[in-house]
């Protein structure tokens, strides 16, 4: 075809730094996620918890109520304190990956979308790391930040002598909250990418948790051994976390263990998403 | 309100009909159609339409799979609730791309008709036959999640007359298909309407249902904007002259006898200088007017409407409409 | 005119019946519900070559209470729960997300014997799964026994009358959740919820008041099962699934089939009067 005047031009003005493309698809997503009212709603609830422990730890010090109560401390602020507030957000965390984790790479299976976006500069990790970062913001911010806020009001109102001798306990929160973020997302998006419909990455979601915890058990019982609790991944999450702020009540296998299992799930979801996020699909037959 | 241009579908009885009563369909606060009435006799209709205008709407509405928010249908004396009597009747080629998981082309074909209560050898026979009508033998035994765009649509198709309905469904058939197996099928259709079935059709290639059908439906934002054979309804469409191109020897003589008229709109010398393109109001006169000029020294060698045609309606009636919006 | 009808119906039920076991049975989709059946018979098999390696006796009461904690703890409320799940939930509501849902009703088939046939194939293929696993478990469990202990057990003892009593157990657990997670699919677009729903109504029915306790499936499975629970058996203290090694009182026998069974015809009712509804917009999905 004779060309007459070559007009077109392609785009030579500024692009973004390569580094931050991953963000786009966090950014739409998380847009795209908070216009559900339930979602929103949910989310919201999740910091009523951290509210609630920042009034009572502030009330923890407020002198003319421990006078009227003609006691030193309410409680004492410690690695129980900061151990259950963790368990308590780890349940938020794991209904929110519940009803975010599904939806993240199903969608894009099902309706044919990675062809489309791979086929722009746009690799498959980053591609991860994009729809990583959705699920490990959302549950950073329910977790180990809050955890931190608190350790810092803490800090604040009981001096910093409290806060150096207990500087493990911040590195418990932080530790503790990243590996349980960074399992959640994982296997959500192994999960989501493994199972192309929405609903059924959801189940499968809970049912690993919930079969698994039912699954340790009956090896335990009936092999009556604690190498059960490698399979329940709620479990090795409470062993580790226990560890790690030197408290928490023993459940049976060793923290070495419970990390290496961890760490072998982790690389497992990592090799399933490296099998499934292609763009294209062989179908045999 | 669209004004609606009805253009003499045929009259028979409801028994060989589909008649939709007043019928309207609402997704929530969307609308799928408004207060359709149509009565679609034996033959080829099309309904045609931009996106969104309602045709699969309707489709799904005769077939069942969506129900009414108001009004009546019947589809050759039953009702689309009835699925035990309907689909002995109705096959219906959908627009959705997707298979049941796992099957090959012909259990795909096969294990539909066991759902009619067809035993195994009728079924087999029925599938193989089906399978064969649209040239799908080499690939019936792959799995159809293997199979091209072009066959997907076949075997689709293939579902739809394997049970050899009286009515036949087709939303966009030809999607999807190279220009062989295009001719292929629309010839398979053409032989199906001459057998007696109603064949109801949407597309978007305008030329193909100037070919294939014998009457069109036009709907536009869900409301059915005409009805009836082309020529008909380009007949009632008055804002719009008729225009006609007339090949002669002598064309610019011809524009000055014929714009004497008054009924005669526009007479323009078309590009290559051999023939004439008239806008006419009153298209009996004109053809009078042309005889007598045959007659008087001037050659012509061919005279055909040049709007007489689906796409030129679409323009006039959907084309309008959308242009006001 | 009755006469052909019938015939027609038992001709479109055997046709949907053979259609569907066979995507339930033999699609790799399905693997995982496999591996749910089977996992209790694996670790029972261990349990046995250890013992058999270590030339340990074992005591037949003992590994009878074992069996039963692990079938009424994890294979009951865990495996067949979430086998269902998959299998009834994905009748419909599967079909509805691969959006091929409407060949069906393309077919000259009346809904309810649309909905009849998917239920029974969801049965037999469950009741065929788990019920090879309960045998196959009994089996297992037994086996390091010598062949003297076995048939005085099995002919003479409780055995046979044992496993008649799991392996209806089983069947009715199919058919209860079944029912349940079939009207799940069919009237909720999100059948997650109510599925998280049922998961924690069966986990507390222990602790509601005997009135609640009935609307349950795991109450009348439980009070047909042929052992009670000991509580040494019971799942460890301050696990979250210690909820359901409580035992509730017992139903008789004929108030838990008939119980199991009303639940489920009214489930199957409620599916039916849906599905008859029932439009096909999978634009929604």
């Amino acid at each position: 075809m004779a060309v007459h005047k070559r007009s077109y031009r392609s785009y030579a003005g500024k692009l973004t730094p390569t580094w931050s493309r991953f963000s786009i698809i966090t950014r739409y997503a998380l847009k795209n996620l908070f216009s559900s009212r339930l979602l929103t709603a949910y989310f919201v609830c999740c910091f009523f918890y951290p509210l609630g422990c920042a009034v009572v730890l502030y009330l923890n010090h407020n002198l003319s109520l421990l006078a009227t109560l003609n006691i030193r401390q309410v409680f004492a602020v410690d690695a129980d304190f900061f151990l259950s507030f963790l368990g308590v957000q780890s349940g938020f965390a794991f209904v929110l990956t519940a009803i975010v984790g599904p939806g993240l790479v199903s969608p894009d299976l099902a309706n044919n979308a990675l062809p489309l976006y791979l086929c722009r500069p746009f690799s498959r990790a980053e591609y991860v790391v994009g729809k990583m970062a959705i699920l490990a913001g959302l549950l950073s911010l329910i977790t180990w930040v809050p955890g931190l806020i608190l350790f810092a009001i803490e800090s604040s109102l009981a001096g910093g002598g409290w806060m150096w001798a207990n500087l493990g306990l911040a590195w418990g929160i932080f530790i503790g909250s990243a590996i349980e973020v960074l399992v959640f997302s994982l296997l959500s998006l192994a999960i989501s990418a493994w199972i192309k419909r929405k609903l059924a990455a959801g189940a499968a979601l809970l049912g690993v948790f919930f079969f698994g915890a039912g699954l340790a058990q009956a090896i335990n019982a009936v092999l009556d051994t604690k190498n059960g609790y490698l399979v329940d991944i709620g479990n090795l999450l409470t062993t580790v976390e226990g560890s790690l702020f030197g408290h928490g009540k023993p459940v049976g296998i060793s923290p070495e263990s419970a990390w290496i299992a961890l760490i072998a799930a982790c690389v497992f979801c990592v090799a399933l998403l490296e099998r499934k996020v292609r763009a294209y699909e062989v179908v045999a037959g | 309100m669209t004004e609606r241009v009805s253009g003499n579908m045929n009259v028979a009885g409801p028994q060989t009909r589909i008649v939709f009563e007043e019928v309207s369909k609402f997704y929530g606060e969307v609308l799928g159609v408004n207060r359709v009435n149509l009565s679609i006799p034996p033959g080829i209709t099309s309904l045609v339409g931009p996106n969104g205008s309602g045709k699969t709407t309707l489709m799904n509405l005769m077939t069942g799979l969506v129900r009414p928010s108001r009004g009546r249908i019947s589809v050759l004396g039953m009702a689309p609730d009835d699925p035990e009597r309907l689909f002995r009747v109705v096959g219906y080629c959908t627009q959705f791309d997707s298979f049941p998981r796992g099957l090959t082309g012909y259990d795909f074909i096969y294990s539909y008709l066991r759902l009619f209560g067809y035993p195994h050898a009728q079924s087999s026979e029925m599938a193989v036959r089906a399978i064969d009508r649209v040239s799908l033998a080499d690939a019936a035994g792959r799995k159809i999640a293997g199979y091209s765009k072009g066959m997907r649509q076949r075997i689709k198709l293939a579902q739809a007359i394997c049970h050899n309905p009286t009515v036949l469904v087709l939303d966009e058939p030809l999607n999807g298909l190279d220009p062989l197996i295009r001719a292929e099928t629309i010839a398979l259709f053409r032989t199906l309407a001459a057998e007696g079935l109603h064949l109801i059709i949407s597309s978007h290639v305008l030329h193909e249902v100037d070919v294939i059908s014998d009457q069109v439906v036009l709907l536009s934002n869900g409301y059915v904007v005409a009805e009836g054979k082309i020529q008909g309804v380009r007949d009632e469409i008055q804002e719009h002259p008729m225009q006609v191109l007339i090949r002669c020897d002598k064309p610019g003589e011809l524009a000055s006898q014929v714009f004497h008229e008054d009924y005669v709109v526009e007479a323009r010398i078309h590009n290559d200088r051999q023939g004439v393109l008239v806008k006419t109001r009153d298209a009996d006169r004109f053809y009078l007017l042309l005889n007598r000029i045959a007659q008087n020294g001037i050659e012509i060698e061919s005279v055909a409407p040049a709007d007489d045609d689906v796409l030129s309606v679409y323009e006039y009636l959907i084309g309008t409409e959308e242009s006001t919006k | 005119m009755n006469e052909p009808r019938w015939a027609l119906w038992r001709a479109q039920l055997r046709a949907i019946i053979r259609l569907e076991t066979k995507k339930t049975l033999f699609s790799r989709r399905g693997i995982w519900i496999y591996f749910l059946a089977f996992a209790p018979v694996l670790i029972f098999l261990f349990h046995s070559l250890y013992l058999m390696k270590t030339g340990q006796a074992g005591d037949i009461a003992e590994e009878t209470h074992i069996f039963a904690g692990v079938f009424q703890l994890f294979f009951l409320r865990l495996a067949i729960f979430f086998g269902c799940v998959g299998i009834f939930m994905n009748l419909f509501r599967g079909e509805v997300l691969d959006k091929s849902l409407h060949y069906y009703f393309l077919a000259p088939v009346r809904r309810p014997v649309l909905l009849a046939g998917k239920f029974i194939s969801g049965l037999l293929a469950a009741s065929a799964i788990f019920g090879t696993s309960v045998l196959l478990q009994f089996a297992v469990v037994y086996w390091h026994f010598d062949s003297n202990t076995r048939q005085e057990y099995f002919l003479h003892g409780h055995g046979l009358a044992h496993l008649a009593a799991y392996l209806g157990v089983t069947l009715l657990a199919c058919l209860g959740y079944g029912a349940v997670f079939l009207a799940a699919g069919v009237m909720f677009r999100n059948p997650l919820l109510p599925t998280a729903a049922v998961l924690v109504w069966e986990a507390i029915n222990a602790i509601l008041p005997a009135a609640l306790q009935r609307i349950s499936v795991i109450f009348y499975l439980k009070s047909l099962c042929p052992v009670l629970i000991p509580t040494e058996v019971s799942l460890d203290q301050g696990n979250p699934l210690g909820f359901i090694a409580m035992n509730p009182s017992p139903a008789s026998t004929l108030t838990a089939i008939f119980g199991l069974l009303a639940l489920s015809l009214v489930a199957i009712a409620f599916s039916s009067r849906q599905l008859r509804r029932m439009e096909i917009d999978y634009g929604a999905e």
